[in-house]
């Protein structure tokens, strides 16, 4: 499925960028993610216990912030594997500074797999759009906390 | 698929519910008609390590009028508000709302509570409880707590419950001598999840004058939708097609449904435009038939 | 051969089917009622990618759960089976039972673990941890034929599995010559048969005795038995199959069920136990079996009078991940019959098979017929309005008269008999033909989108196994390691008891389609007794019950080719007992005639023997009987077609033996604002020969036409551009249900019996499974013509029907 939007804070965009590519607040963000562990610079070893209401899943898998070219971009990669299947997230994050506030926009792929995607078709999509909105509202909440 | 272990208890009271909340509700989930929760078990999608089976729980269960509202416990089976008498004759639209539910054998042991603590956005008892401004009484232990509907539904799935509570009751106001509804379903198959569904609930007076409206649409939105913009160019005006045709539109524009397997965000979109002109025109004729 | 009409006492009357009193009480005995001492209960982990590595698998942590017994894993399956050949496949391709080294396809399994109940070997799959490098999927026949597209076969270093290009006749020069030509492209989806009960297996063996005991709810064709004994390096004398009486619906999906039972009988052999699977319903979904979908390119030569002159096409089968056999038979079971009731002599079908990452293909009723006769009657119809002319009309034109039977189509068919006009004939005023138009019409003015669609198709039943060989091309079948292949015979077993009941036992492995009652019809027709009095038992053990290499239900044989099994072998028992009678009244045998449980001398009835009596003097006091006669009153028959010879060097074959015919005309009504479509009138016309049982054929038919209205409609085998199955529960995946099924459906026959079975009958199993999606795919376009939609695509679902719709209008 395409992930694709914008967003906007009332913060410089180096201090977004700061949020959107450190571990210890991507580790709070990212929705369902109990801890960030490095393998090598940029790369983290992730569990995630996602899930809505009872459907609960724990994925293993990593997290990623590839090709930074700070202030400007990256490509942030999200995944896992679990019992109910596979998640798999992955987004071309680049932002710009305009009227005093920092743009951030996405534009990339979201994909489940396995058998959750064999059985959950209808609410899917709109379950990763709302995980979206999570990660992004808890953004707004590490920036809060700078 | 066979569902993961769990231990199971089956409370004959509520105080009993109350008690093994208290000590296991984050591990629990309630078995009610199980309607839901067990195809969700059976996959291993859910995996509580606790059942709690509130099927004994006869006091939970009953219809009865009171004080200007109907109240419907909990454990009350869509079934029997598919057969009451009561609500047929006091709220029509819940009465055929009901059943779009799935199928009969479905529905004797579905529950009313159990379906909106699932939160369901295609639900059909989840549109009812917006498009009737119901209230669910949440208790637990130490507290009872009357929350609105517009309140209760968060989002996918998810509700304001949190793991110690039990919904134990739902009030619904009973709809104004002059209400007209319609109630709209559309899905591929008789008894699947509508593809878009849509409850109209106006108060027209004598002149033909609307003086209150509720619009609500499923399967559209994380949650039920209320549309109020469309309701607001209802509220004093007389229903005619044009004004149908602009209503209809601005629900249109205010559903933001996600595509899935069926249907695409823009077909969603548009039927969720059709059937609400479809409810409108409904209840003009309806209007104009008792008139 | 056959009889004569009005000779039969039950044959063509509505017996009504027994075995119902056991389905209804529950007291059907199906595989998973088979329980045998320390069963153990396997389960499977299946990969969720559609195309991956795998890098690892760890089972360790599942062997120490408690319970658990054992647990297989891919690695080890290429050390102790083969992999499963396909006609017209390099044997480079590998197919083994799990996935080896690498998934290609979501579903596919990856590890079989077994424990004490079904619960635990669940719990153990949760603890398997498989490492898989994900790869790029592709799930549409183009792209994966494109030069960048993912392989999913290494060593074949393409996704072009099979190809044939089979011409008949000279299309080009036909194409050359024509005074109009249509073409258009189409796009035909997956959809399958969703019986109630899935795939279940039980193999148990025996590691002292090296022998191997299979239970599994088969339906046939037996020379996958063969196949399966190959593919586990194992001797059929070392092999005993089983199938329970009782299989809950199978609609051809079971015949697949092979690649399970190996998968569970080498997990039973490496741990010397019994080991039992049943699938369940998500299981079913991602690796159980759909039929193939398919991307045609079509061309149509034809007269300015409306004679087609020639087809020219070209296929891309989506087959799935790997070629189960029969497959590539979606492409080539039709193939004596590509050309339908029409008398054109050119044709040339460029067949091209693609490896997907989906579900591997599997059979489904209609079997490939569906495909083609989509394809040409659709061509036809747009053929017909751009001449101007009736679909009815131009049918007519072409369909091939009743003096020519019995008829030799180009590809190499006979068709036996037929009249295919007055099928149309019949199916026209059956539906009012003239009185619908009308009612067309002037809907149309009151703005209403009314559509009436026609299709014509052959109904080819009993497989000549020469088909399969279709998929190798003439040069491969020229090589000396190639067998040919040919038959398509069926086998029973009849016998009459010292007191005189009669037991029939076939293998045909039912599967709810009233097997028993039929042949017990037909047997009591042939004694002379009533339906009720014979016994038939219709199911297998390969160890003690009579069965030869096609042996099964599948291609609609059973009422075409088993009926004749029966007939022939209850005839030759009664022909003794009536040798016997004869001797005992001192009559001559022309003289004697049986009825009513009795043998008696014609016009005098006073003067005869019971069934008891005759069949007493056989077993009790054989030394009475005439000399020279054998003991004992029971026979093994196996009645094969001669018509059933392999292919020829220039791909002509008889691929069936016995072939049918159906018109099917539908009228629906189409919403432009939801795209939902109503059937307002259904009407078919069948010629299935002699019929054996109205009421069990009008239940096929409701069941074709049901069917075909779910896969046209609502049925999906959706799979998304990352090759996830996203249909995988009842959800999703839309089988219409009572409330879509049609209320009424206008049936009428034409009955040309068949010279070539016993009883005149011809398979109608599959009918109108074939015709019935062109018959509404022409409905819907049909209705849509005012507004310049055209259908090319299916499903048909709300959705896409609206979309269409809306793309017509914005092009204006």
């Amino acid at each position: 499925m395409k992930l694709e939007g914008t967003y906007r804070f009332n913060t410089a965009q180096e201090k977004v960028w700061e949020v959107l590519t450190n571990p210890k607040h991507l580790e709070k963000a990212i929705p369902g993610c109990e801890k960030l562990e490095e393998i090598e610079p940029g790369k983290y070893d992730a569990t995630l216990k996602i899930g809505i209401a009872a459907i609960k899943g724990t994925y293993k898998g990593m997290a990623e912030v590839a090709d930074p070219q700070p202030p400007d971009k990256y490509r942030l990669v999200v995944e896992g594997g679990g019992s109910p299947g596979f998640v798999k997230g992955e987004a071309l994050i680049e932002l710009s500074y305009q009227d005093q506030r920092t743009i951030v926009s996405y534009q990339g792929e979201g994909q489940v797999g396995g058998l959750i995607a064999g059985v959950g078709q209808r609410l899917i999509s709109g379950i990763a759009k709302m995980m979206l909105g999570q990660f992004f509202k808890q953004i707004g909440k590490e920036l809060k906390s700078l | 698929m066979k569902p993961c272990a769990f231990e199971y208890f089956d409370p004959q009271s509520v105080e009993e519910v109350f008690k093994l909340l208290d000590k296991l509700g984050d591990d629990a989930k309630i078995l009610a008609g199980g309607q839901s929760l067990l195809p969700m078990i059976n996959f291993r999608l859910a995996r509580p390590e606790v059942l709690i089976d509130i099927n004994k729980l006869d006091e939970l269960d009953y219809i009865k009028e009171e004080n200007g509202y109907i109240c419907i416990g909990a454990l009350t089976r869509e079934r029997a508000i598919e057969d009451s008498e009561l609500i047929k004759s006091k709220i029509p639209i819940l009465s055929e709302a009901v059943k779009y539910i799935a199928f009969l054998p479905i529905r004797n042991k579905g529950t009313l509570g159990g379906s909106i603590a699932h939160a369901d956005p295609s639900a059909e008892l989840c549109l009812m409880m917006i498009a009737l401004e119901a209230q669910i009484k949440i208790e637990s232990s130490q507290d009872a707590r009357w929350v609105d509907a517009e309140d209760f539904f968060l989002t996918y799935l998810t509700t304001v419950i949190e793991p110690h509570e039990l919904i134990t009751e739902i009030r619904m106001p009973i709809p104004a001598a002059e209400t007209i509804h319609s109630f709209q379903s559309f899905s591929r198959r008789h008894g699947d999840f509508a593809i878009v569904s849509v409850a109209v609930v106006l108060e027209i007076n004598d002149d033909g004058i609307c003086e209150g409206a509720k619009i609500a649409l499923g399967s559209v939105n994380p949650t039920p939708l209320r549309v109020a913009e469309a309701e607001d160019m209802l509220i004093g005006k007389k229903l005619d097609a044009k004004l149908i045709e602009a209503v209809a539109n601005e629900t249109a524009e205010a559903s933001d449904p996600d595509p899935d397997l069926h249907s695409s965000a823009d077909y969603k979109r548009e039927m969720a435009r059709n059937f609400t002109k479809k409810g409108l025109m409904q209840v003009l004729k309806r209007f104009e038939e008792n008139a | 051969m056959s009889k004569e009409k009005g000779q039969s006492k039950w044959v063509g009357k509505s017996y009504p089917a027994k075995e119902i009193l056991r389905y209804v009480r529950g007291r059907g005995e199906y595989i998973d009622d088979v329980k045998l001492p320390n069963m153990l209960h396997a389960a499977d982990l299946r990969s969720p990618y559609a195309h991956a590595r795998i890098k690892n698998i760890d089972a360790d942590k599942a062997l120490k759960l408690k319970g658990v017994k054992g647990v297989l894993l891919g690695h080890e399956i290429p050390d102790i089976s083969n992999s499963f050949p396909a006609a017209g496949v390099s044997p480079k391709l590998k197919f083994y039972s799990m996935a080896v080294d690498k998934v290609r396809y979501m579903g596919e399994p990856v590890a079989t673990v077994i424990a004490k109940n079904r619960y635990v070997a669940e719990d153990a799959l949760d603890l398997i941890h498989v490492e898989y490098e994900p790869l790029p999927a592709v799930v549409d026949q183009e792209k994966a034929l494109e030069e960048d597209a993912p392989i999913l076969h290494e060593e074949l270093g393409t996704n072009l599995i099979n190809h044939r290009v089979l011409h008949w006749g000279d299309v080009d020069k036909v194409f050359r010559e024509a005074d109009v030509t249509v073409e258009d492209r189409f796009v035909f989806h997956s959809y399958a048969g969703t019986p109630i009960e899935n795939f279940g297996v039980i193999a148990k063996f025996d590691p002292g005795e090296d022998f191997l005991t299979l239970w599994a709810n088969f339906v046939g064709p037996f020379s996958l038995y063969f196949l399966l004994a190959m593919a586990l390096r194992m001797r059929e004398n070392k092999i005993r199959f089983i199938v329970p009486r009782d299989i809950g619906g199978s609609f051809g999906i079971k015949c697949g069920i092979f690649v399970d039972i190996v998968r569970i009988a080498l997990v039973a052999k490496k741990y010397g136990r019994a080991v039992k699977w049943i699938q369940d319903r998500r299981e079913h979904m991602v690796g159980g079996g759909r039929h193939s979908g398919r991307i045609s390119y079509v061309k149509m030569a034809a007269t300015k009078d409306g004679i087609i002159t020639g087809i020219d096409e070209k296929w891309y089968e989506d087959v799935g991940a790997y070629m189960r056999a029969p497959e590539p038979a979606c492409m080539y079971r039709p193939s004596g019959n590509y050309v339908g009731g029409y008398s054109f002599k050119d044709l040339r079908v460029d067949a091209n098979a693609v490896a997907l990452n989906k579900l591997e293909s599997a059979p489904y009723r209609g079997y490939g017929c569906h495909l083609v006769y989509f394809n040409h009657e659709r061509i036809l119809d747009m053929l017909a309005r751009k001449l101007d002319m009736d679909p009815v009309e131009i049918r007519m034109k072409n369909l091939i008269n009743k003096d020519q039977f019995p008829y030799e189509t180009p590809t190499g068919a006979t068709y036996d008999s037929g009249d295919y006009k007055a099928c149309l004939r019949k199916a026209v005023e059956l539906f009012e033909y003239e009185k619908m138009r009308k009612m067309q019409k002037q809907a149309k003015k009151d703005g209403r989108l009314i559509g009436i669609g026609v299709a014509a198709g052959v109904d080819p039943s009993v497989s000549n196994m020469a088909y399969i060989t279709v998929a190798y091309t003439p040069e491969e079948r020229a090589e000396a390691s190639y067998l040919p292949k040919s038959g398509g015979g069926e086998t029973a077993f009849v016998k009459v008891d010292p007191s005189g009941t009669i037991t029939v036992s076939m293998g045909t492995c039912q599967s709810g389609q009233s097997h028993e009652s039929t042949i017990a019809q037909v047997v009591a027709d042939e004694f002379g007794v009533s339906p009720a009095e014979v016994t038939v038992i219709d199911q297998m053990d390969t160890a003690t019950h009579p069965f030869c290499v096609s042996t099964g239900s599948y291609s609609s044989r059973f009422a075409s080719v088993a009926t004749s099994a029966a007939a022939l072998a209850a005839r030759k028992v009664k022909e003794k007992m009536v040798k016997i009678a004869a001797h005992v009244l001192e009559a001559s045998p022309e003289d004697i005639m049986a009825a009513d449980g009795k043998f008696f001398v014609k016009g005098s009835p006073d003067i005869s023997l019971s069934m008891k009596r005759v069949a007493g003097t056989a077993h009790w006091d054989p030394g009475s009987l005439p000399s020279g006669m054998e003991v004992g009153l029971s026979t093994q028959e196996t009645f094969n077609f001669e018509t059933s010879k392999t292919i020829t060097a220039d791909d002509k074959v008889n691929s069936s033996n016995t072939y049918g015919f159906m018109v099917d005309i539908a009228a629906v009504e189409v919403d432009p604002n939801t795209g939902k479509v109503d059937l307002l009138k259904y009407t078919t016309v069948h010629d299935v020969g002699t019929v054996l049982n109205p009421k069990f054929l009008e239940g096929q038919i409701y069941g074709a036409i049901t069917q075909s209205i779910g896969g046209v409609f609502y049925e999906d085998y959706a799979y998304d551009e990352n090759g996830q199955m996203v249909a995988a529960s009842f959800a999703d995946y839309l089988c219409p249900t009572a409330k879509e099924a049609p209320k009424k459906l206008d049936i009428g026959h034409v009955e040309t019996p068949s010279p070539l079975t016993v009883l005149g009958s011809k398979g109608g199993a599959e009918s109108s499974n074939e015709t019935c999606p062109a018959a509404l795919a022409n409905a819907v376009e049909d209705a849509l013509l005012p507004l310049d939609v055209t259908i090319n695509e299916l499903p048909l679902t709300p959705n896409k029907i609206w979309q269409l719709i809306q793309e017509a209008k914005e092009q204006k």
